[in-house]
């Protein structure tokens, strides 16, 4: 944008210069840099660049849209108790359209999405959280008269990327269960002509969706994604993988019911439906509520919620390894033998996670090719 | 307490509370980067947060550096504090987060943490900002004050 310009949506100021000004010192970008860096298992001197190209970017404006989603994703995003390391990435970018926060409301607020998009044009972020409806030609979910389809193609379209923040935006995610009725489709089913990164989670943990923002920022490039958009620096190992539980799988001891006496000694959940050997996510490692816990940590079992189709893989109390294409019968036996079979069993989920991926990325069947079937 | 990774499960003991030789791990590699700062001039970090340190692990690791003859006391964005250890060069660096949490925590092998140094964009900043204090200043109102 033009330094001329009356809104001065997005200064042609650095963000080094425009938080000195604030007194936010440059020490401020390294140590969230070095906090990125850690949470992106970066080498920490990446964090010196890190914090370089921070203080050297500008302002990034970002468009955020709401569809078929519940706004927890939302209430995650901005999950902060007190000015902090955490809430600098607020200084970092300019939340230019988001239903929830913004104070414009009517044709004001379209104005200020169009006035975004127009100012920098090219340049902007989508960040996309739920899901869209295709079905009958998408009139399940509209905004300001245009179905969700017509505003995300829209708004896309001179977008520089998207963000698909929650399952519901990466994988279709509730709205998109069986039996959908609203033929929900995923971000990166419809833009396929953008850099489209998943976060999927419900919700996404705070740090995966302001790490990666801090990285398209810092280095002006797409951190590595696995098979299925996600960065692997959060998604790259199961929970299973760095389960502090993970000593009792190994040792084949699970607790039976919620309880138990397994139960309150803090044993394996894999017998009442945990997901963490299926579920790729950085829960155990980076956790909730500013560190506190995470699921299994407070007792329940992973539900699997940043996988493809979650919502339907069984039930949430059922085991894995009585799983409808019986592969995970390998695990079964790790739970009833106990030693030695848990790596085969490790080695069977991760076989039938690859059967659930591809399963994932095929087109979506709206009900009605379903019925056609 | 069940279910929290640090406690320790009656029956089955979880790996949190034990050393398991991690700490000497991470000294020889300390050694290494020392080794390489001493003839190269090289600076080096290590993530502690990204190893599978335990509680024990972290607090042999702390011993087996040893307190140095530097700290310093950081409030930036949170709390951060930095330490040079019984190791000339060595540093621990803890930074703080929402709640006084440690958000990162890395050893540092170089002459002076960076994060310690006054950055050139902000000492001509000061540099700029001291002069606006003095323009805005009137003799009269120095010897006032």
């Amino acid at each position: 944008m033009a330094d001329n310009n009356p809104f001065d949506r997005k200064p042609a100021r650095t963000l080094g210069e425009a938080l000195n000004e604030r007194g936010i010192s440059r020490r401020s970008f390294l140590k969230f840099a070095s906090y990125t860096a850690s949470i992106m298992a970066l080498p920490p001197a990446a964090a010196t660049a890190m914090a370089e190209g921070l203080a050297a970017a500008r302002r990034q404006s970002v468009i955020w849209l709401s569809f078929q989603e519940c706004t927890g994703c939302t209430e995650s995003f901005t999950r902060a108790k007190a000015p902090s390391i955490e809430d600098l990435i607020f200084d970092f970018i300019s939340l230019d359209y988001h239903h929830t926060l913004q104070n414009a409301s009517g044709h004001l607020a379209e104005l200020a999405r169009e006035q975004a998009m127009e100012e920098n044009k090219g340049e902007y972020l989508v960040i996309v959280d739920g899901s869209v409806p295709l079905k009958d030609d998408g009139i399940y979910s509209t905004i300001a008269g245009m179905t969700n389809l017509q505003m995300l193609e829209d708004t896309v379209r001179n977008a520089k990327a998207v963000i698909s923040v929650g399952s519901c935006a990466a994988f279709g995610g509730i709205p998109g269960a069986d039996p959908n009725p609203t033929g929900a489709v995923a971000i990166d089913r419809i833009i396929t002509d953008k850099p489209v990164i998943n976060l999927p989670g419900c919700p996404p943990i705070p740090e995966v969706m302001t790490g990666t923002v801090a990285y398209l920022l810092s280095f002006d490039g797409i951190p590595e994604l696995d098979h299925l958009g996600r960065p692997k620096a959060f998604f790259g190992e199961a929970i299973h993988d760095r389960c502090y539980r993970r000593p009792f799988y190994e040792k084949g001891m699970f607790a039976k019911s919620f309880d138990d006496e397994g139960a309150r000694q803090g044993w394996c959940l894999f017998e009442v439906g945990c997901k963490g050997p299926v579920t790729y996510n950085a829960c155990a490692t980076l956790k909730w509520n500013g560190g506190v816990s995470f699921p299994i940590q407070s007792g329940h079992g992973c539900l699997g919620c940043s996988e493809p189709g979650f919502w339907d893989l069984g039930g949430f109390y059922k085991p894995l390894s009585t799983g409808k294409d019986g592969v995970l019968k390998y695990a079964a036996g790790a739970a009833a033998a106990g030693v030695a079979i848990g790596a085969a069993s490790a080695y069977a989920v991760r076989s039938r996670r690859k059967t659930i991926m591809g399963n994932a990325t095929q087109p979506v069947a709206t009900p009605d090719e379903k019925e056609a079937k | 307490m069940a279910g929290h990774g640090g406690s320790r499960v009656s029956g089955a003991p979880c790996a949190s509370d034990r050393a398991t030789g991690m700490a000497y791990s991470v000294l020889a590699e300390i050694g290494r980067l020392l080794e390489a700062l001493a003839t190269d001039g090289r600076s080096d970090a290590i993530d502690l947060r990204s190893l599978p340190l335990t509680d024990a692990d972290r607090e042999q690791l702390l011993e087996l550096l040893g307190p140095g003859e530097v700290t310093a006391e950081l409030d930036v964005a949170g709390r951060s504090t930095v330490r040079e250890t019984a190791f000339a060069g060595v540093w621990w660096i803890c930074h703080r987060g929402a709640d006084d949490r440690v958000a990162s925590e890395e050893i540092a092998v170089c002459p002076v943490p960076s994060i310690v140094v006054s950055h050139p964009a902000d000492i001509s900043a000061a540099a700029r900002r001291i002069q606006q204090t003095l323009s805005e200043s009137t003799p009269g109102q120095a010897e006032a004050s």
